[in-house]
């Protein structure tokens, strides 16, 4: 897999996400009002811009909704797997996939969070198939 | 927005006919096309009140405050600027917005000017490019080394998902635009290409091969815009503004919307409403292709077809100069001909080309009504102009 070596920078919003990350959780934010969750995590609610979003820890489920497969620009290594995936509680993040052939990569495909740990800060997290833990080195 | 139609025009343009810039700076590239577009019009820089460019993003020459370094380089004091900068589009949104300066009076005769040298700028992307920024909402999805190519793929791989679009479809874009720029001498690309030749070329992001992607020139081009009446005493014959729309959307991968529609379906009923006009007054359009996948997007979002549906339309030869129902892209477009990296000025270059008749390689017979459309970065921003003679 190609290195994945930009760091986030942490601010005072994101912080519990990448804490939590760190110790193998998904956090996603909820609207304390309507009850609706919200990607990417914002200092306010989308759904009710007043409100200040919950974390909550997320199921971790979702499935393929697209996907791009890096082979040559920006990378000197191996292909990799750019996607979007759409979570159980219905909102949709971008990410990696991994442990996955390419010939193998189709949408609906379900897929499990995993870490990927970039530094004794940070986690990153990608997906797999459910069951496939073997991407999980937070 | 209605009254604002019509109301002015483009009197002059010019693209420089660099593909090849080496060592010539972003800057100098610029003034000779804005002295070009300005003898075009029988102005001179003395003329000028108003400029509008979008010089601060990578191999552009400028930085934050690029306007005023630009207008210093240049030797004018400006008295109406805007630098907004939506990505490739840009100029078309600069261009919507100078008409309305011109039409109440904030600027009389305003410049609109691009270039940018990517073949050999040796500095790499500012840091705060928001693709590759991470922080903010960056943070969440930089660290994944997205390209920008592959964003192009996420959305042509679900399009073809949930409509059917094929490679071969896409693949269609890129042939018919080269068929094109076959004819344009100062097209960058001009050997005819198969469907086979675009499918048998390297994969650089699935689904797009490179033959997908657009070329990599450094080059440039000026319009210059002024009032109706002031057009009426110039060189050339006037284009005017009968229509203009522009919409932001998202620069996260994580915003794209489920059906994969972009601003354009918001610019473009907009530019369309101010006009009076629908797709099916449109004589001959250059719209927006760093990818195939691009223009193929537009055409949906702005009613040339059916949601969904343009795989079908390209395919059927609808873009094609000869024969086809909307010729689209008469110079090569940004596939064959020149993409800088925001080809929008050449949209309405093009368009004014196409309605002057002088065209500099196909020429769409007796054209009166021309759509130049674009967007910025990967969807994120759209506008849209209709021009008429």
């Amino acid at each position: 897999m190609t290195a994945m070596t930009t760091l986030p920078i942490l601010d005072e919003t994101s912080a519990p996400f990448w804490e939590a990350a760190r110790e193998g959780r998904f956090l996603i934010q909820r609207c304390p009002e309507t009850a609706r969750y919200q990607w990417y995590p914002r200092a306010h609610s989308i759904h009710a811009p007043h409100a200040t979003p919950d974390w909550v820890e997320a199921s971790g489920r979702g499935e393929l909704l697209s996907y791009s497969v890096v082979h040559r620009g920006n990378t000197r290594g191996d292909p990799y797997t750019c996607a979007l995936v759409r979570l159980e509680e219905g909102v949709t993040i971008f990410s990696r996939i991994e442990g996955v052939a390419e010939s193998d990569l189709r949408a609906g495909l379900p897929l499990a969070v995993a870490f990927h740990r970039l530094d004794e800060t940070v986690s990153l997290p990608i997906f797999r198939p459910p069951g496939d833990a073997s991407g999980s080195d937070a | 927005m209605k009254d604002l139609s019509g109301k002015t025009a483009i009197v002059g343009a010019y693209e420089s006919p660099r593909r090849d810039a080496p060592r010539v700076h972003p800057f100098a590239l610029q003034m000779e096309c804005i002295l070009g577009a300005l003898d075009d019009a029988g102005l001179t820089l003395k003329d000028v009140d108003g400029l509008c460019a979008a010089s601060g993003d990578w191999a552009e020459g400028g930085g934050t405050m690029d306007v005023i370094e630009l207008a210093e380089y240049i030797g004018i004091q400006p008295t109406y600027v805007n630098s907004t900068d939506v990505g490739g589009c840009s100029y078309i949104l600069q261009a919507g917005q100078a008409a309305a300066a011109i039409a109440t009076g904030l600027a009389e005769v305003v410049v609109i000017s691009y270039a940018a040298c990517p073949r050999w700028w040796p500095l790499s992307t500012p840091s705060f490019d928001p693709f590759v920024f991470p922080a903010g909402p960056g943070q969440y999805e930089i660290p994944y080394a997205p390209t920008l190519i592959s964003t192009y793929g996420l959305f042509a791989r679900r399009h073809m998902d949930l409509y059917g679009t094929t490679p071969e479809q896409l693949a269609r874009v890129a042939v018919t635009f080269r068929e094109h720029a076959a004819a344009n001498p100062q097209a960058r690309l001009r050997k005819p290409i198969t469907v086979e030749d675009v499918l048998a070329s390297p994969v650089i992001a699935s689904p797009l091969h490179r033959l997908d992607c657009c070329v990599v020139t450094d080059g440039g081009g000026a319009v210059v815009m002024t009032s109706r009446e002031r057009a009426r005493d110039l060189k050339r014959r006037p284009v005017y503004l009968a229509g203009y729309g522009a919409a932001v959307a998202r620069t996260q991968n994580s915003q794209i919307p489920d059906d994969l529609s972009t601003p354009a379906a918001l610019s473009g009923p907009r530019a369309f409403a101010m006009a009076g006009m629908t797709p099916a007054d449109i004589d001959v359009a250059q719209i927006y292709d760093a990818f195939t996948i691009t223009p193929m997007l537009a055409l949906e979002d702005l009613g040339f077809c059916g949601r969904g549906e343009s795989g079908p339309f390209v395919a059927a030869g609808n873009l094609a100069a000869d024969g086809g129902s909307l010729p689209t892209n008469t110079d090569g477009g940004g596939l064959s001909s020149n993409h800088p990296g925001k080809r929008g000025i050449f949209t309405l270059i093009e368009s004014v080309r196409q309605l002057r008749g002088d065209g500099p390689g196909i020429q769409v017979a007796d054209a009166k009504v021309a759509l130049a459309h674009g967007l910025g970065g990967t969807f994120c921003s759209a506008a849209t102009a209709i021009l008429t003679v």
